[in-house]
């Protein structure tokens, strides 16, 4: 890989004389992954610094939080990375969960984890499909998307829409699995691991694809604590850190799985640990639907949920926790709270503050495409200018997490 | 020496081809829209829509603005107004009810915040329009796409938990408006 | 420190302190003072829906619950008083559930409104069944009751009530109206007027502010809003010269209601001081909202173009006033331009509109509407003791401990200033001594009632003034420093025969000498007068005999004393600060005083017209005059009408006629308008940002709540931009601009705390006692009736006329007459018609009768043009303070034999007597010639 410098005093040769070159990578670059602006000095081809320009997809969404009420920004944060909606909402959800100090029946979760698990593979067929996308294998992301076009109708089935499904609740979720959505869930997970073999036939001795993952932004352990890498980035260098085990939240303490580590910490490792926790996840999902336990998929804390329609048009209490909810939000106790949740990214948290009252007085996002942006520099330097997209794509960023 | 032929020869690249090939003969999963649409489950999280009551035809909805208040974007809005009959108010309706459709989120917080079930969500996708302004639903066309949806819409109500199947216990379930004040001038007649 | 209750004491009584511990906390409390308020101060807040400070605790709710040590049942601490060595625990598992028990108790009869109930968002039940956590509560039985629409305003809806008493408590303890009651009908307990008849009272809607749900409901906006839709805007009402702060509650273009501090802050009271307001408002700023959304107003400038108007752009307009306005100074001088501004406009207008007039057209031919009355009392303050308004403030009113009330129907005219009259009165145990010649609500409380003769409120301070004198109350200091002054006085008041003010007034002199007494004895009296006194024939010398009533018992001198004169419209006050009458500049400055306009001058880079001949420039009645002559060539009329105001006698409309060019601008096309040149649409005070001075001289903010409609704009921007057009723009790009000269130029204008310093007397201060104090002449009067124009509590000017809710509350243009002269026309009823006659003219009108009024007296409310009572009315002018007087008048009534209202006022009927109309019509007036 290594280049040469090459001579630069010799003025007296003006043919041969080259210099550092600036390049403005995007933001309308198609690979960018949304609108991602990298100023990169090239000395050759080789990248000796990059810069990444965040802010082209800035919304205010942590501001628009304190203007609404706790319920009303579930619908915000399906905007954040609007790949993998329901593990925004999840992960906001248990925030303000923790933050008002209420539980929510075991029914709901394990339907939050199952559908948790269910994005999961989403977020990373949609990963695997861009990636080989932005190599040049065209065929991977045709079939990552048929398969992911199945679970996204699995969706649609159970809360009405693909990508924006605001479906988790605070206190538990919107509706219940129908006998339909478990049936298609299994099937899914009967059929999936063919599907995994082809895309392995695709890509696992794919030279092309070999050379241009093995090896490529190679990040050591220590550094990628150090920048504070997360998710499969981070699991990529051996570092053994998930919060599902770490932690565990949601029915992950009931199931068996393992945490899968690589190795080398480069691009390949990434994928591999992508690939094999997609396995680890229709694991978790088929233990899940074995397991689901009956019960209510909400929680019932009048102060908190809103009771069910049925009971509004009929007591004058629910009427008014109908109004009070809707109208002006639940009343939070003043403190704050920093929740994170393993997305499949990496650690997705929300930090609350709050001063009681209806509303938070400051949110903040610990988006993790926004975390990994940080490491861009130090992965990409002494790799060549072709490599930079693979880059991009082997932190799975979504730029509407980064810029909030 | 297999390494090189396997090389050479390109294999894993024949593989691939084989595997791609091979999805000729798999059943084709592509709809040709517009030609063709999906069928999609009454959960659907489509157009708003108003409702009436089935035996009266009477407008559910009562202005009260729950639905605005509930928007995360903020894309409803309500004018209330009162009907008057006899110097008595027999009913307070939306005289106004506009939903920018181009701000909506389609989250259908509104359907879960209204207190007697008048606003719902239907299938309906396709508004594209050339006219921006036709994308602020008013009153009378939230009401047409009730009316002409109105399956699809008890559908939704259904689907989230909103609304019973059964017609008639969903009948005891309304919100009546405060009716008394109609038997007042009759009571002042039999004093 | 707040008031527990109605104890009714005196602020600086001394009170006893107990011990009680309350949590494990040992607290001191007063004795006797509620146990409520005590957990209070603890830091501990009671939940209760029934409680509010204002007002003594009632305890119906149920929700203050605590347990008490060796009480088995638990106690309502609102009502429980404290007690040496009770403890007390607040927090308990047990009074939790007792009380969500209660909170219970009421939802299970409460109907299921919230989607259509306009208190939904706000509404305390709400509240309390969220925050105490109540669900799953049994079936409960509906109350069942029809709503009780009867109320031209208010809805009682009694399903949806409480019966916390919060609206019954604070009509009868703090607006001391006692309105509302409890009553049972069907077995079921209502709250409403007594005995469940139709409730007609003063529609304070402070009962609507204090209610926790939404049984009393405003019908002018019932089911039209819901409080998250509103932005909430807080301004000064347009109406009283009390200037109460008031919330715009608005959508995009429409006000919705109007509501208070009463509505939003603590019901506990925590910072409310005391001799602090409640925060409510009155009926006006309450329910008079909707003229602001009238589709009568203008919303294009109009020009009069061959006797038609016609709709014309901003700027054309503008540029043609000012090529006008041009011309005719140009050729006729500045002295033929004149203008008026209303005393409804904001000061920061009125500033900019003088500076306009005097330093761009060059005249000082301007007025305001204070000289239809207030003038008497500021000129006649800065004569004497140069101070230019009022020197108590609302807090020091409702602590004094007496207070003497001339000539004002406070009630009507000032209702909020009312209120803190009746608090000094029932909450502080305060005199209030009323002198009226009507028995109006405020004497009917009072606890020294003065009623007195009609047009004897001279002779009555004569009285007072010698009493003061004889009983040798007067304060020393007076004596000490003024020995000349007061021995003039003394002289002069010698002479004064007691019989004769006891038969003039119809008073006992032991009335009058305790009422003396009881104000110079006063530690924090207050003098204050009203409409009666400076509106009516010789008010500047009433005036300067209340002032020397004032300076004879130390009112000025001694702390949180002080003298009050009252005036209508809201910014009367701030328009003479603001120099919008020729004799003063900004800041109540002397025109005549060479350097102030030297100073005026310099920082408007103009000179200002020299003042000649003692006579600065045109008063009101002057300019009328001088258009008779031909001498005025335009005038400019900001929000002003004074052919609406003004009687037919003072024949305006043929001297406006003969004036060339005419502007007016305001908001409806008034009577002035119809015959103006150019009408420029002007913003109403929800349209615009400035400031009003009420009475008090304090200066409240005035803000924007939403964009003017149509095409008005607010007259500061209408001036300025005029300005440019007349070839000398004045540079102000917002109203912050002209504040900021303000108080440059009138330092210490916008000060919250203004301090009353008094100066010395002139040194001619003893010249004109005995002219003063001489005998009036003998009284011609006889067998008449005396007509007054009397303002309504519903209304304020003719502004309140243009709005649909208050004329749905009064609408009446009736004649109020007495009891005794209805049975002697021959026992007329209410609803009949009389024919009243001057010889001015004569007229029919329906009548009213109305106990409260003394024989040979009959009140019309000035508020109403249709039919034109006012025209009957002869006109005086002030030799003093130009001040224009025709409130009252003598007339005859005789029952009308038909009932068709027409009008028969034509100048032939009195053609002699309006020769030299203005000037001495009222004297032609005689009890002769009306006879």
């Amino acid at each position: 890989m290594a280049v040469e410098n090459p001579p630069t005093e010799e003025a007296s040769l003006p043919l041969l004389k080259t210099e550092e070159v600036l390049l403005n990578l995007g933001p309308q670059h198609p690979s960018t992954h949304g609108v991602l602006k990298v100023i990169v000095t090239l000395e050759g081809e080789k990248v000796i610094k990059s810069e990444p320009v965040l802010g082209f997809l800035h919304r205010g969404v942590e501001k628009i939080a304190e203007q609404i009420t706790y319920n009303q920004f579930i619908p915000h944060t399906d905007r954040l990375d609007y790949i993998c909606a329901m593990y925004n909402n999840f992960a906001y959800v248990r925030a303000v969960e923790k933050l008002l100090d209420i539980t929510v029946p075991w029914r709901a979760e394990y339907l939050r984890t199952i559908v948790a698990e269910v994005q999961r593979i989403i977020g990373h067929l949609f990963w695997l499909g861009t990636q080989a996308l932005d190599i040049g294998a065209m065929t991977v992301f045709f079939f990552t998307f048929r398969d992911r076009e199945v679970l996204l109708d699995l969706f649609v089935d159970l809360c009405g829409a693909r990508l924006t499904t605001s479906w988790y609740r605070v206190g538990g979720v919107e509706r219940d699995f129908t006998d339909k959505i478990i049936d298609d869930l299994y099937r899914f997970i009967d059929s999936f691991p063919e599907k995994i073999a082809e895309y392995d036939a695709l890509l696992i001795r794919n030279r092309i694809w070999l050379a241009r993952t093995k090896d490529i932004a190679v990040i050591s352990g220590e550094d990628a604590i150090a920048y504070g890498l997360t998710g499969p980035t981070l699991r990529g260098s051996g570092v053994d850190y998930d919060l599902r085990k770490v932690s565990p939240y949601g029915a992950y303490g009931h199931v068996e799985w393992t945490v899968p580590l690589g190795t080398k910490g480069d691009t390949y490792d990434r994928y591999w640990i992508r690939m094999e926790e997609m396995k680890e996840s229709s694991k978790i999902i088929r233990q899940c639907l074995d397991q689901l336990p009956k019960g209510p998929y909400k929680a019932y804390l009048p102060k908190f949920v809103a009771p069910d329609k049925e009971r509004v048009f009929t007591d004058m209490e629910s009427m008014i926790y109908q109004f009070k909810l809707y109208s002006g939000g639940f009343n939070a106790p003043e403190g704050d709270i920093y929740c994170g949740t393993e997305a499949h990214k990496g650690e997705l948290g929300f930090y609350i503050v709050s001063q009681g009252g209806g509303k938070p007085y400051r949110m903040k996002i610990r988006a993790p495409s926004f975390v990994h942006m940080g490491a861009f520099d130090h992965m990409a330097k002494g790799y060549m200018i072709a490599d930079i997209i693979t880059i991009f794509g082997t932190y799975d960023i979504v730029m509407g997490e980064c810029d909030r | 020496m297999r390494k090189i032929l396997y090389n050479f020869l390109f294999v894993e690249i024949v593989k691939a081809l084989k595997l791609v090939f091979s999805h000729y003969f798999v059943k084709e999963v592509t709809l040709q829209y517009p030609h063709e649409k999906t069928a999609l489950p009454n959960t659907q999280r489509g157009a708003l829509c108003l409702l009436r009551y089935e035996e009266s035809q009477e407008e559910r909805c009562v202005g009260c603005d729950l639905c605005g208040a509930a928007c995360p974007s903020a894309c409803i809005t309500v004018v209330s107004e009162v009907d008057e009959k006899d110097g008595y108010v027999v009913r307070r309706y939306a005289s106004s009810f506009d939903i920018d459709i181009t701000k909506c989120v389609f989250c259908g917080f509104c359907v879960e915040a209204c207190p007697v079930n008048a606003l719902a969500m239907t299938k309906m996708y396709e508004y594209s329009t050339i006219n921006k302004r036709d994308l602020i639903f008013d009153k009378t066309k939230l009401y047409d796409i009730g009316e002409k949806l109105h399956r699809e819409a008890k559908g939704y109500l259904v689907a989230h938990n909103q609304e019973g199947e059964d017609e008639e216990v969903v009948s005891q379930y309304r919100y009546r408006f405060p009716s008394s004040r109609q038997e007042e001038p009759e009571q002042e007649e039999k004093k | 420190m707040s008031s527990v209750g109605k104890q009714s004491a005196a602020p600086d009584a001394v009170k006893k302190m107990v011990e009680l511990t309350i949590d494990g906390q040992v607290v001191t409390a007063e004795e006797g003072s509620s146990l409520f308020n005590a957990v209070k101060w603890t830091g501990t807040q009671l939940p209760a829906m029934c409680y509010h400070y204002s007002f003594s605790p009632f305890g119906s709710c149920g929700l203050c619950l605590v347990e008490v040590e060796g009480k088995k049942h638990n106690v309502r601490a609102c009502t429980a008083k404290v007690t040496e060595g009770m403890v007390v625990s607040t927090g308990t598992d047990k009074i939790v559930e007792a009380r969500k028990g209660a909170v219970e108790k009421h939802l299970k009869t409460h109907p299921l409104d919230c989607p259509v109930c306009d208190k939904d968002g706000q509404c305390e039940l709400q509240d309390m069944a969220y925050d105490l956590e109540v669900y799953d509560i049994k079936e409960g039985k509906r109350k069942q009751i029809p709503e009780d629409t009867r109320s031209l305003v208010l809805d009682f809806n009694m399903e949806r009530c409480i019966l916390c008493g919060q609206c019954i408590n604070i009509c009868k303890e703090v607006q001391l109206v006692d309105a509302l009651c409890f009553y049972k009908k069907d077995k079921q307990k209502h709250v409403g007027a007594h005995g469940g008849e139709t409730l007609y009272c003063e529609f304070c809607g402070d009962c609507l502010a204090v209610c926790p749900v939404g049984a009393i409901v405003s019908k002018f906006s019932k089911y039209t809003f819901k409080p998250w839709q509103l932005k909430k805007t807080e301004t000064t009402c347009s109406f009283c010269s009390d200037g109460c702060s008031i919330t715009l509650e608005t959508n995009a273009r429409d006000i919705m209601v109007v509501t208070s501090e009463l509505s939003y802050e603590s019901k506990w009271g925590f910072d409310v001081e005391p001799g602090e307001g409640h925060g409510g408002i009155c009926v006006r700023g309450r329910f008079g909202f909707q003229y602001v959304m009238s589709d009568a107003r203008l919303s294009k400038p109009l020009v009069k173009t061959e006797g038609q108007f016609v709709e014309a752009p901003w700027f054309k307009t503008l540029i043609d006033i000012g090529k006008r306005l041009n011309d005719i100074k140009a050729t006729h001088g500045g002295q033929a331009i004149a203008g008026l501004i209303s005393g409804r406009c904001t000061n920061e207008s009125v500033y900019l509109f003088q500076r306009l007039m005097r330093s761009i057209l060059e005249t000082n031919n301007i007025d305001t509407a204070a000289r239809y009355g207030h003038m008497n009392s500021v000129l006649a303050l800065r004569e004497t003791v140069n101070i230019g308004g009022a020197t108590v403030d609302e807090k020091q009113l409702a602590l004094s401990d007496a207070i003497l009330m001339i000539g004002s129907n406070l009630t009507e005219t000032n209702p909020i200033t009312a209120l803190r009259v009746k608090a000094s009165m029932s909450e502080f145990a305060g005199k209030l001594l009323v002198a009226d010649d009507t028995e109006t609500k405020i004497m009917k409380l009072a606890t020294h009632p003065l009623q007195i003769a009609p047009h004897s409120e001279g002779d009555l301070i004569q009285g007072l003034v010698k009493a003061v004198i004889a009983k040798g109350l007067t304060d020393p200091d007076f004596i000490e420093k003024q020995s000349e002054a007061y021995a003039a006085l003394k002289e002069a008041v010698a002479r004064i025969s007691e019989t004769r003010v006891s038969e003039k007034t119809g008073l006992e002199w032991e009335k009058i000498e305790e009422a003396a007494i009881l104000l110079a004895q006063s530690k924090r009296g207050v003098l204050l007068w009203g409409e009666d006194i400076v509106s009516e024939k010789g008010a500047y010398q009433n005036v300067r005999r209340l002032i020397d009533l004032a300076l004879l018992t130390g009112l000025f001198r001694k702390e949180g004393a002080g003298i009050l004169p009252v005036c209508e419209e809201n910014n009367e006050q701030g328009a003479v600060d603001m120099g919008a009458v020729p004799e003063f500049l900004p800041g109540q400055v002397s025109y005549a005083a060479e350097d102030a306009r030297r100073q005026f001058a310099n920082a408007w880079h103009a000179s200002l017209p020299e003042s000649t001949g003692g006579s600065p420039g045109l008063s009101l009645s002057e300019i009328i005059e001088a258009a008779h002559r031909g001498e005025i060539k335009a005038l400019y009329l900001v929000g002003e009408n004074p052919l609406g105001t003004l009687p037919a006698s003072m024949k305006v409309r043929e001297a406006l006629e003969k004036i060339d060019f005419i502007v007016c601008q305001d908001p409806f096309m008034s009577e002035t308008a119809e015959i103006a040149d150019v009408i420029l649409p002007a913003a109403t005070f929800a349209e615009k940002e400035g400031t009003y001075t009420n009475i008090m001289g304090a200066v409240n903010r005035v803000t924007e709540a939403f964009d003017p409609r149509g095409e008005a704009r607010p007259d500061w921007k209408i001036l300025t931009d005029l300005s440019k057009h007349l070839g000398h723009p004045v540079q102000y790009h917002s109203v912050e601009e002209i504040r900021r000269e303000i108080s440059q130029m009138v330092p210490g204008y916008y000060a919250q705390d203004k301090v009353h310093e008094t100066s010395d007397l002139p040194e001619n201060f003893a010249e004109d006692i005995p002219e003063r104090y001489a005998a009036p002449a003998q009284d011609t009067r006889k067998n008449t009736m005396t007509l007054s124009l009397q303002q309504v509590l519903y209304h304020s000017g003719k502004l309140t006329t243009r709005d649909k809710g208050l004329m749905k509350i009064y609408d009446k243009a009736v004649l109020h007459i007495s009891e005794a002269d209805a049975e002697a026309l021959g026992n007329l009823q209410t609803g009949d018609s009389v024919n009243i006659k001057s010889p001015l003219g004569q007229l029919e009108v329906q009548i009213e009768i109305t106990p409260e009024l003394p024989k040979g007296l009959v009140h019309y409310p000035v508020h109403f043009n249709d039919p034109p009572v006012k025209d009957l009315l002869a006109t005086e002018i002030d030799a003093k303070s130009k001040v224009i007087y025709f409130k009252t008048g003598a007339v005859t009534l005789e029952p009308s034999a038909s009932l068709d209202l027409r009008v028969i006022t034509p100048e032939d009927a009195a053609e002699d007597t309006m020769e030299d109309a203005g000037k001495n019509a009222a004297k032609n007036l005689s009890a002769e010639d009306a006879a």
